[in-house]
């Protein structure tokens, strides 16, 4: 009788020094068995549905449980091959450790604290690859290729840039996916990710979970430009100036990579750069061929954040005689707390403020206005209430608080403010939704690792790094 | 704004899934109804979870009734709580899209309203740097766009800087004559490129895969015509009755509900020839031509060619429901129809004698939306009329709604040693095929027209030309001709339109 599918790992299939061969004809018979398992007594399995193989390389047991765990979270909606290979190449036993499982598939998403039944077209393919043939990953994994979807390689650590060994496994896949976050030696693998960028085949795509966590950047500063009449700012643009998240140097992946897609995007030219103490960094572009725009990021230390992730970015510039400012910060800074005792008054007035510093502080100026305006006409105010003739009697003093609004966590929250010309400053929060790592794979793949903005942008982003 | 063409927006460039919208002041005419709180106001929630409504951008809701900007805001809190595809609604993203909302009470017949919501506009466009663009929907009963229009105009509402758009809602009139003065009216207020009429199916994923299907693949195309189609057939069914929309409903009925507009409009964009490029003007184009070449019903050939009927109580999805004549607000002996099954010709090169049948009801044994497309039996059976007994002709079936997707079916030999054949299918699921998901019909209208992209919107002329065909049918309809059929609740409508298939050799796909 056919093993079914409420049985949990009825299916499942391990082997110890194995060959690939044997890993492939262990690998048909499930397809083959789980197919009759699903449908039960029917002679009519459903058809397959696969969007991908997704190969994940990982250097060390957490990174393997990572990448199990996002594949079978992506695979609740993504039918695919999933082969998650254990990198030991340091290991001279020369043998492969291999198993096959369809694993329930769990929503990571806390919130739905759901578990999905297993989807019926995935597959996990574990590999334990020790010794030469570590070294030989193409050679590995090819023949479990699923045909006529695309390939892709999810390298969790550091790849080997510029190695035969990364030459020859980029041949099997249509993309290579990288988190620059975890590079071990930033400076020199963002360099070296650049090169191989640069002399890859053209059908061969890059992505980086980094630039995935800039899309709110770069969404918000498209934003900023969108309108016709502000189109013009970008000719006027003088200074940026980006905060990450890091310790001195830090990882200046990110920074490096958004100055490369604004100055890319609008034709700037690198012309001096320079590095100092605490990641601070200091560049110059030119706009249209004469204007100067000044660069600067440093490092900032930033609880929540990822290495090097951004968190904080002004634009400053003036266009046809208007001054505008765009600021967007990253999990503002909450520093102030309103006081506790805010006193009865006549006079009181809330001014709603933000979930956010720099919310507090435009409602703390409306306050302070308000307050200045009811000290100025007190006594007439007085009048008014009391039917006092003027002297008669003495008006209170008046209290103007400003009630906060902000959540306990603001973390996910991406300010924006706008100012342009005199006029009030215009405050935007958003969210950031989906920043954790599943999302964020699924996001890339979803490209499909052709995109030629991240290309130019990793490549103007490699060239301020080797300036400096 | 009009004038030279604006350089595009450099930063924009590489912004998947991102389009960039202009700020701009969404005016919701009928702010506290039905559309607005379980479509409008969801969808826009979903556009700022996204992250795609501009800093600047704010709804002001308009309606007659006696509401402050933070009542509305409860109001809406709790309709977007309720109906957001997105579950559960993220309070911060709520809070956030509710401070850009407001509320004005509006009486559509006193100007001086109007002037009053000038008046805020121009207030909230000057804090929030807007620029002028302002976006007017009508989520109103038909009967009032006239006076919104009109009053827009009076007020000023609909000039000055940025761009000025208005969205109607259908149905766009009811028959040829009214639609005509309808589009009269609203263009002599806005520009034809600034009016935005909403059919919601257009806006759905699978409506527009159906030209990338057509016209992105090179192996279905040239079996797309009257040589190897046998026939059409489009279902649009509904399990549902009319709910609380008897008042509307027995006036217009399912033929100027559902067929005037979504499967005319499913018909049009299967019989469509391609395009030279996605754009507007050019898609709209070519379904006009398709909807003109539909051969017009004759007196003689609406008692043939349709069938109408309504539903009587029965049971649906294991539930006892009431007959049409017995829900509220429908008159006793009302004669709408709440099923229509129609064949129509397209008189084209293409499609000469492909019958096209269309059914379209409430009611039935559940909600699905199809296009099914039949071939022809091969020429010559090989294997013997006993091996291929069991074998259907090919059929492709587009599945607009629920459990979007395509479906093509084809012959295949049974393992075994003879020979013996059975039609397979294989199946491309929408849900499961790409690793990102589907936006709301309503999401991605409300953005396009925020950018200013009518391509999913329907035009004047396309309009009127659809009315074009229904409205012989309704004026035999009136004459009793042919007469209303009874369905019971649950089933796939009057016996007669089973026969209407069966006396040219065919029968209804059972979806």
């Amino acid at each position: 009788m056919a093993p079914t599918l409420t049985a949990p790992g009825a299916l499942d299939w391990t082997g110890r020094g194995v060959t690939i061969a044997q890993v492939l004809n262990a690998l048909t018979e499930f397809r083959r068995r789980f197919a009759r398992a699903e449908v039960g007594g029917d002679d009519h399995p459903r058809p397959r549905n696969c969007v991908m193989t997704l190969i994940a390389v990982a250097a060390n047991e957490a990174d393997e449980k990572l990448a199990q765990k996002l594949c079978t979270a992506i695979a609740v909606h993504h039918p695919m091959l999933a082969i998650v290979v254990r990198d030991q190449a340091d290991v001279k036993e020369g043998l492969i450790d291999a198993s096959i499982s369809a694993p329930p598939a769990v929503v990571l998403d806390e919130s739905a604290a759901e578990t999905v039944a297993s989807p019926p077209h995935y597959e996990l393919v574990n590999l334990h690859v020790k010794g030469a043939a570590a070294t030989h990953l193409a050679g590995l994994v090819d023949p479990l290729l699923v045909s006529g979807v695309p390939t892709y390689i999810w390298w969790l650590g550091t790849p080997p840039f510029g190695s035969k060994e990364l030459r020859d496994t980029l041949q099997i896949a249509d993309a290579l996916v990288v988190d620059s976050a975890r590079f071990a030696r930033p400076y020199h693998s963002f360099l070296g990710f650049a090169d191989t960028i640069t002399h890859a085949h053209h059908r061969l795509g890059f992505a980086d979970f980094q630039w995935a966590r800039l899309d709110p950047w770069r969404e918000s500063i498209a934003q900023f430009f969108a309108p016709v009449n502000r189109r013009a700012f970008l000719s006027g643009i003088n200074e940026i100036g980006i905060d990450y998240r890091g310790v001195g140097r830090g990882n200046r992946i990110p920074s490096s990579v958004l100055i490369g897609w604004i100055s890319s995007a609008l034709g700037w030219s690198l012309q001096r750069a320079a590095g100092g103490s605490g990641g601070v960094v200091s560049a110059q572009f030119v706009a249209e061929e004469w204007r100067i725009v000044d660069v600067a990021f440093r490092s900032i230390v930033k609880p929540g954040l990822v290495e090097g992730e951004i968190s904080g970015m002004r634009i400053t510039g003036v266009s046809g005689g208007t001054t505008f400012r765009l600021s967007i910060s990253r999990a503002p800074d909450r520093s102030w707390r309103p006081p506790a005792d805010i006193g009865p008054s006549e006079f009181k007035q809330l001014h709603a403020a933000g979930d956010d510093e720099a919310g507090l502080e435009i409602a703390h100026r409306r306050a302070a206005q308000h307050r200045e305006m009811t000290f100025q006409n007190r006594d007439s105010l007085h009048h008014i209430a009391t039917g006092d003739a003027p002297g008669e009697s003495v008006p209170k003093g008046s209290t103007v608080f400003v009630r906060e609004r902000r959540n306990p966590d603001n973390s996910m929250v991406l300010l924006t403010l706008i100012n342009i010309g005199q006029a009030d400053t215009l405050r935007h929060v958003q969210r950031i939704e989906s920043n954790d790592d599943a999302s964020l794979l699924v996001k890339l793949l979803a490209i499909g690792g052709h995109d030629p903005v991240f290309t130019r942008s990793v490549a103007s982003g490699a060239e301020l790094m080797r300036a400096l | 704004m009009t004038g030279a063409a604006i350089a595009p927006n450099p930063l924009a460039e590489g912004l998947y899934d991102y389009r960039v919208a202009e700020p701009a002041i969404m005016v919701i005419f009928g702010a506290t109804g039905d559309l607005s709180g379980r479509k409008l106001l969801p969808a826009l929630y979903n556009l700022s979870k996204q992250r795609l409504l501009p800093a600047g951008f704010a709804v002001v809701g308009a309606a007659i009734d006696d509401l402050t900007d933070d009542s509305y805001r409860r109001r809406a809190a709790e309709k977007i709580t309720q109906f957001s595809r997105t579950q559960p609604v993220d309070q911060r993203v709520l809070q956030t899209f509710l401070d850009a909302v407001f509320y004005i009470k509006v009486d559509f017949s006193k100007l001086e309203d109007f002037k009053g919501l000038a008046r805020k506009i121009d207030e909230l466009d000057h804090a929030r740097h807007v620029g002028g663009n302002r976006v007017f929907y009508c989520a109103t009963p038909p009967p009032t766009y006239e006076i919104i229009t009109e009053q827009l105009k009076a007020s000023g509402l609909n000039a000055g800087d940025g761009y000025h758009r208005i969205v109607i809602e259908k149905p766009f009139g009811s028959d040829m004559k009214s639609a005509h003065e309808l589009n009269q009216i609203v263009q002599r207020v806005f520009h034809e490129d600034s009016v935005f009429r909403i059919d919601h199916y257009l806006g759905k994923e699978t409506v527009q895969n159906i030209m990338a299907f057509r016209f992105a693949n090179t192996i279905f195309e040239p079996v797309w015509n009257c040589h190897f189609i046998d026939s059409v057939q489009i279902t649009v069914a509904e399990e549902i009755g009319i709910e609380n929309r008897g008042a509307y409903y027995d006036k217009a009925g399912t033929l100027r509900d559902i067929v005037q507009n979504h499967a005319l409009q499913l018909l049009a964009l299967t019989a469509m020839e391609p395009s030279v490029a996605f754009e507007a003007n050019a898609v709209r184009d070519e379904k006009v031509k398709v909807l003109k070449a539909i051969r017009p019903l004759t007196d003689a050939d609406v008692a043939k060619a349709t069938v109408r009927g309504q539903y009587t109580n029965g049971w649906v999805l294991g539930e006892h429901v009431k007959g049409y004549r017995e829900e509220p607000n429908v008159a006793q002996g009302s004669l709408t129809e709440t099923f229509v099954a129609l064949r129509l010709f397209v008189d084209n090169w293409r499609w000469a004698g492909v019958p096209f049948y269309i059914r379209a009801g409430k009611r039935m044994p559940k909600r699905v939306t199809e296009i099914r497309i039949q071939f022809n039996r091969p020429p010559h059976l090989t294997f013997g009329r006993d091996a291929a007994q069991e074998l259907d002709p090919n059929a492709i079936t587009l599945r607009i709604q629920p459990e979007e997707g395509i479906s093509l079916k084809f012959g295949a030999k049974v393992p075994a040693a003879g020979i013996r054949l059975r039609s397979v299918a294989m199946d491309f699921l929408y849900a499961s095929s790409f690793l990102v998901e589907a936006p709301e019909a309503y999401e991605r209208l409300l953005l396009d027209c925020m950018i200013g992209d009518p391509t999913l919107f329907t035009r004047a002329d396309e309009v009127e030309t659809a009315w074009t065909i229904i409205d012989p049918i309704e004026a035999a309809w009136r004459d009793g001709r042919p007469p209303l059929q009874t369905y019971p609740s649950g089933t796939w409508g009057p016996a007669a339109g089973a026969k209407m298939l069966e006396a040219e050799g065919r029968e209804w796909h059972r979806p």
